[in-house]
């Protein structure tokens, strides 16, 4: 079960990796367009760049960025302080409150799953849409709201120890 | 102090505790910002919990739907596709074959290597080892004296935050809502100050203690044109992003997602020679850059979450009337705080103690300033806030990463050490000490000129 979530983190973390190469390649796209426009305006012409090619980066951002959290888990990748854990602390103490932590991590990311849901709902009745491409925001919640469950689902897995590579 | 700013402090001190319990760091600033939050509404009725709690509808998409950071994992990933590369082992090996004919040149050549490669990867850990696994064998191999092959290395990890496109920088813009262009520009100077001094270190080190560094010997030709060959695309892509973005000529996320594309596709050229990225070194670099950025978003988070909680608290209000009626010497409290930070810096990594600590320190340093809208005449530091925003941001950047060289902790150390078994941590620490000394002289020399700082960015915009 461990090791599933584990594939399943990274495979989505790859899937948000995938997500910043789209928005390298519009990017690309938009940089080499205006670069053109400059070359074009030269003899008379015009080349236009992406229209909403900010919007656009703002909203595949929200979705890759949150879509990083489960695997960044799965590694242990969320920085702590470990000077007074390594050096004076007792290793049981240490082992209870690394299990403490983690469970608040279940918490916290089950709460935010849910807030997030109840706020998708209310972006959709209000029918919010992006500023300039006016694409509607509330589908680009839905990789957040998993994220943050299947986030919450290897927490919950890593919380017994025994350790898997991710 | 009335009752909220006391909470505001009690939930400092907190933070402070958990995170010496080991509390990943944004789970703490969040769970200070709730329980904070709580512990206001019993105090305030007014200030109700319930409707602070819907803020979390929004609030976490909020933060990261943005933008400007967008260039946080862009850049990210782009140091790592730069590191499965092998471009840091090019880049090494091409400043070498520049500066491997003096003596303790290849010590140079991996301080050049490591600003170099710093800058483009923004983080000084990852330098820090990258680097190390590259430049250290080949010091070891020529034979040069330990405490000098580590200490340089250790030390050249921390050149990378303050040229740009640093990481650092970008959040630190962000969260006193600075111009990112006008820190980069302010970066420049001190960034080039840093190199030179670094290398100043070698080639005195050298000169005083010959036995420190073997005699230079000349490379092969064949050898040497090769490297300089490998060294021209990096260092393309690299100085392309430095100096576009020093200078301002374009904007950091296109910078970054250029960057990406450029070293994604010289990668995948130099696999038509047999070096270059792989599949398995792209899908490496994606699930590294999945752990770095997801840190650094998820405390991001964390910051947006605490400073909920110090603003309706009423903290930095409380601590700026503070500093205004005790009427402390505007020096002194800057001074003193470059002196938390680096203490601070020696249990913390650098983007969090900027996350957790600036966003209450800068509105103090504003009210001794004398406000959002001071003139240099009558400001305490005798500049414009808009212009302290930009040389503190650079100070406290500065005095961030010393921490990552100081003793007892100095994760860099850490790092070279992992690398070099043979060599006692003691031994890395003698080695860094130089170079410390010289960091502190810098943080004198831009204290003392602000000028180094503001020049450049008040030259550029005109």
């Amino acid at each position: 079960m461990q090791q599933a979530l584990h594939r399943a983190a990274a495979a989505w973390a790859i899937l948000g990796g995938v997500l910043l190469f789209a928005i390298v390649g519009v990017t690309v796209t938009n940089v080499a367009a205006f670069t053109l426009d400059r070359i074009a305006g030269l003899v008379g012409r015009d080349v236009t760049g992406l229209p909403g090619y900010e919007d656009f980066v703002r909203l595949a951002v929200s979705s890759a960025a949150l879509m990083l959290f489960p695997y960044c888990q799965a590694r242990r990748g969320h920085v702590a302080v470990d000077i007074l854990a390594e050096t004076v602390m007792p290793r049981r103490l240490q082992r209870v409150l690394d299990t403490l932590w983690q469970l608040l991590i279940v918490a916290l990311a089950v709460f935010l799953a849910w807030k997030m849901t109840l706020g998708m709902l209310e972006t959709y009745a209000d029918h919010a849409l992006s500023r300039v491409l006016g694409w509607p925001v509330w589908p680009f919640y839905l990789p957040g709201i998993g994220s943050l469950v299947l986030w919450a689902a290897v927490a919950l897995a890593d919380v017994r120890p025994g350790r898997v590579e991710a | 102090m009335g009752a909220l700013e006391a909470i505001g402090i009690g939930g400092l001190a907190v933070l402070f505790g958990l995170l010496a319990l080991r509390m990943p760091v944004g789970l703490a600033m969040v769970a200070v910002g709730i329980g904070g939050n709580y512990a206001l509404s019993l105090a305030a009725p007014y200030l109700r919990f319930g409707p602070y709690l819907d803020q979390f509808k929004t609030l976490l998409w909020g933060t990261v739907a943005n933008y400007d950071l967008s260039v946080v994992p862009l850049f990210v990933l782009m140091g790592y596709l730069a590191s499965e590369a092998n471009l840091s082992r090019d880049l090494f090996r091409g400043v070498n074959a520049l500066f491997g004919r003096m003596r303790g040149g290849v010590a140079m050549a991996a301080v050049g290597a490591c600003a170099g490669f710093g800058a483009v990867c923004g983080s000084s850990l990852a330098t820090a080892s990258t680097m190390g696994r590259v430049a250290l064998p080949e010091l070891r191999r020529l034979d040069y004296h330990p405490r000098l092959a580590t200490g340089s290395l250790a030390a050249g990890g921390v050149l990378g935050i303050l040229i740009p496109p640093s990481v650092a920088l970008v959040i630190y813009a962000i969260i006193v809502e600075a111009s990112i262009i006008d820190m980069f520009q302010a970066a420049v100077i001190p960034g080039a100050v840093a190199v030179l001094f670094f290398m100043a270190v070698i080639a005195l080190t050298v000169r005083l203690k010959p036995s420190m560094a073997p005699a230079a010997v000349a490379m092969e030709p064949a050898a040497r044109r090769a490297a300089l060959l490998r060294l021209i695309p990096v260092l393309t892509i690299f100085a392309a992003i430095i100096v576009g973005l020093g200078l301002g000529l374009f904007t950091p996320t296109p910078a970054a997602a250029v960057g990406v594309f450029a070293v994604l596709a010289y990668g995948l050229v130099l696999r038509a020679f047999g070096d270059g990225l792989t599949g398995a070194g792209i899908v490496r670099a994606l699930k590294d850059s999945a752990v770095t950025s997801g840190m650094i978003y998820f405390i991001l988070f964390g910051a947006e979450v605490l400073k909920g909680f110090f603003t309706r608290a009423g903290l930095p209000e409380a601590l700026a009337e503070w500093a205004s009626v005790t009427g402390m010497d505007a020096w002194l409290v800057l001074i003193a705080v470059l002196a938390l930070l680096i203490l601070l810096g020696c249990f913390m990594d650098s983007l969090s103690m900027i996350l957790v600590v600036v966003p209450f320190l800068w509105p103090t340093l504003v009210a001794i300033n004398g406000g959002d809208y001071a003139v240099a005449e009558t400001a305490a530091f005798g500049m414009a806030t808009t212009d302290l925003k930009i040389w503190f941001g650079i100070l406290a950047l500065v005095v961030v990463e010393l921490g990552l060289i100081t003793p007892p902790v100095g994760m860099n150390v850490f790092i070279i050490s992992a690398l070099a078994h043979d060599v006692p941590m003691k031994e890395i620490f003698r080695g860094v000490l130089p170079f410390f000394g010289v960091e502190i002289l810098r943080v004198a020399l831009l204290l003392a000129f602000p000028a180094l700082t503001l020049a450049l960015p008040q030259l550029l915009s005109g």
